[in-house]
């Protein structure tokens, strides 16, 4: 069974001078329901594009992706929180349900799971680099989303606040279960979090390996299995690159 | 025990400085703008006394002439009549244009068109407005509000077109994955991220609607300020002329602080709680 599929998908960028840069070529991924799956690889390799195509931000040009119709319900996170800084805390994520569904006790809760009920009135200005992208996590997963996307989401934090949310989105994601796709540069991160790990390499961007992470949840950021994992994928990308 | 008695003064001292502190704020927004104005009146005073003549007159004079219209009630009707005319027609031009800006921003031949008619509309003075519309119109309020309308729609379109394209483009992106719908994008997106190239332009649009509404008034109408100024001054009456300026300018200072700023205030609030 299958939430989540890339078939044979194709994506070339045009570049201002013209000439044309293909990233995707013939990409083909299924993801499973529930199934978190980590893509790591190097800078510009198409990523954030895989990413891109599975919220409908950008169209493919050959292929499809399967399984989200235009009423899917997609939480994303994001590098920076992209909070609308005029909104309060509450307000962020309650526009974001009412756009889903309009369920506003969700809202709560979701403030409640991140820890941020005494920040709910406070405006993403006033908010730390970390607790505006807890809000950010709350906001993705506030909507009951069928499909997260996390577009490095913990590479702007310092490493004690990124260990901390890493933690906080392991939780999340046993409590709501749904599909996603993480893109990270962090392999480590890819280990910790991640049920299968989709390691990409080339121009346009190949799968070169897939790994299955087996360690058991919920899992330790020190765990030493992961660091094996993480030297083990660090090899497979030394040697993708050439 | 001294330790105690400092300790307690300075609790004691807290709440009153937190009392004071939007007062001392007040008093730093008003305070210099109060002493431009005395300094005005005063210079002015010394004119008209170093020069003693009707047509430099002194403060008691111009006091008297302006007590006189306000106390007849003159000055509330055509200072009202001539707002109504400014307020339909920055209306107008909004209108004019939102309709230009979101079209140009949404399309490259519509921004093309809209180009040079935007540049010849910055470059008419209002006096060319102000005639034409006399000639178009004649005695009617059309002629007030669409005199207004061409000359602010211009630098009002220019104004929201920079402020679209101001909007965080990854903003964009976010309403776009959370599915947010039109009208949600107009009101927490759109507005908001152009507030202040709106505000702006509001303000813009009354500083130049005052210059054209004066001219038309003037120039064709037998009621508002710019009237009553033309009556005073085809009378010689200088300090009648002051007069009928300094209500309207109070009238300015007081929507410009009254409503303007307390808008701004109100509207950006968000920015002001940033951590510190």
């Amino acid at each position: 069974m299958t939430a989540l599929r890339f078939e044979g998908v194709d994506k070339t960028f045009v570049r201002p001078d013209g000439t044309e840069e293909p990233v995707l070529r013939g990409f083909s991924l299924s993801i499973a329901p529930g199934e978190l799956v980590a893509v790591v690889g190097p800078s510009g390799i198409g990523k954030s594009t895989l990413l891109h195509l599975a919220a409908g931000v950008e169209t493919p040009d050959r292929g499809r992706v399967v399984g989200l119709g235009p009423k899917a319900r997609i939480g994303m996170v994001f590098q920076q929180p992209r909070l609308f800084d005029w909104l309060n805390a509450s307000d962020n994520i309650a526009l974001a349900v009412n756009a889903a569904d309009g369920d506003l006790r969700r809202v709560k809760s979701a403030l409640e799971a991140v820890g941020l009920t005494q920040h709910a009135q406070s405006y993403p200005l006033s908010l730390s680099g970390g607790q505006r992208q807890r809000v950010a996590l709350a906001r993705a997963f506030a909507i009951a989303p069928s499909v997260v996307l996390l577009d490095e989401p913990f590479s702007a934090l310092d490493e004690l606040t990124a260990r901390k949310l890493r933690v906080l989105l392991q939780d999340l994601w046993s409590d709501h279960a749904p599909t996603g796709i993480l893109v990270t540069h962090n392999t480590l991160e890819a280990a910790l979090l991640a049920d299968r790990i989709v390691v990409l390499a080339g121009k346009p961007a190949q799968i070169v390996r897939i790994i299955d992470v087996r360690a058991q949840r919920p899992r330790l950021p020190d765990a030493p299995e992961l660091f094996d994992l993480h030297r083990d994928i660090l090899a497979t990308l030394e040697a993708g690159h050439g | 025990m001294s330790v105690w008695t400092e300790s307690a003064a300075i609790k004691a001292a807290r709440p009153a400085a937190q009392r004071l502190r939007p007062l001392r704020a007040l008093a730093g927004r008003v305070l210099p703008g109060l002493l431009f104005c005395a300094l005005l009146a005063g210079a002015w005073q010394y004119m008209a006394w170093s020069w003693n003549s009707p047509l430099v007159p002194r403060l008691d004079a111009i006091g008297d002439e302006l007590a006189r219209i306000v106390a007849s009630g003159e000055a509330a009707l055509q200072i009202g009549v001539t707002l109504g005319r400014i307020v339909a027609g920055v209306l107008l031009a909004f209108v004019i244009a939102f309709a230009i800006a979101f079209a140009s921003v949404r399309n490259r031949f519509a921004r093309a068109f809209f180009e040079p008619a935007l540049l010849l509309g910055l470059t008419i003075p209002g006096l060319v407005w102000a005639l034409l519309c006399v000639i178009w119109f004649g005695l009617s309020w059309k002629t007030s509000v669409v005199a207004i309308g061409l000359r602010v729609a211009p630098a009002l379109a220019i104004n929201i077109v920079q402020g679209l394209e101001a909007v965080d483009p990854l903003l964009i992106e976010a309403a776009h994955v959370f599915r947010l719908k039109n009208g949600q994008r107009l009101r927490h997106l759109w507005l908001p991220a152009i507030l202040p190239f709106l505000l702006a332009g509001v303000r813009l649009g009354f500083s130049l609607a005052w210059k054209v509404v004066v001219l038309v008034e003037v120039f064709g109408l037998s009621t508002g300020v710019g009237y009553e100024l033309n009556s005073a001054f085809i009378s010689q009456n200088v300090a009648g002329v002051l007069a009928w300026t300094v209500a309207f300018s109070v009238i300015v200072a007081a929507i410009e602080y009254g409503a303007f700023q307390a808008a701004e205030r109100r509207l950006t609030r968000w920015k002001r709680r940033a951590s510190v």
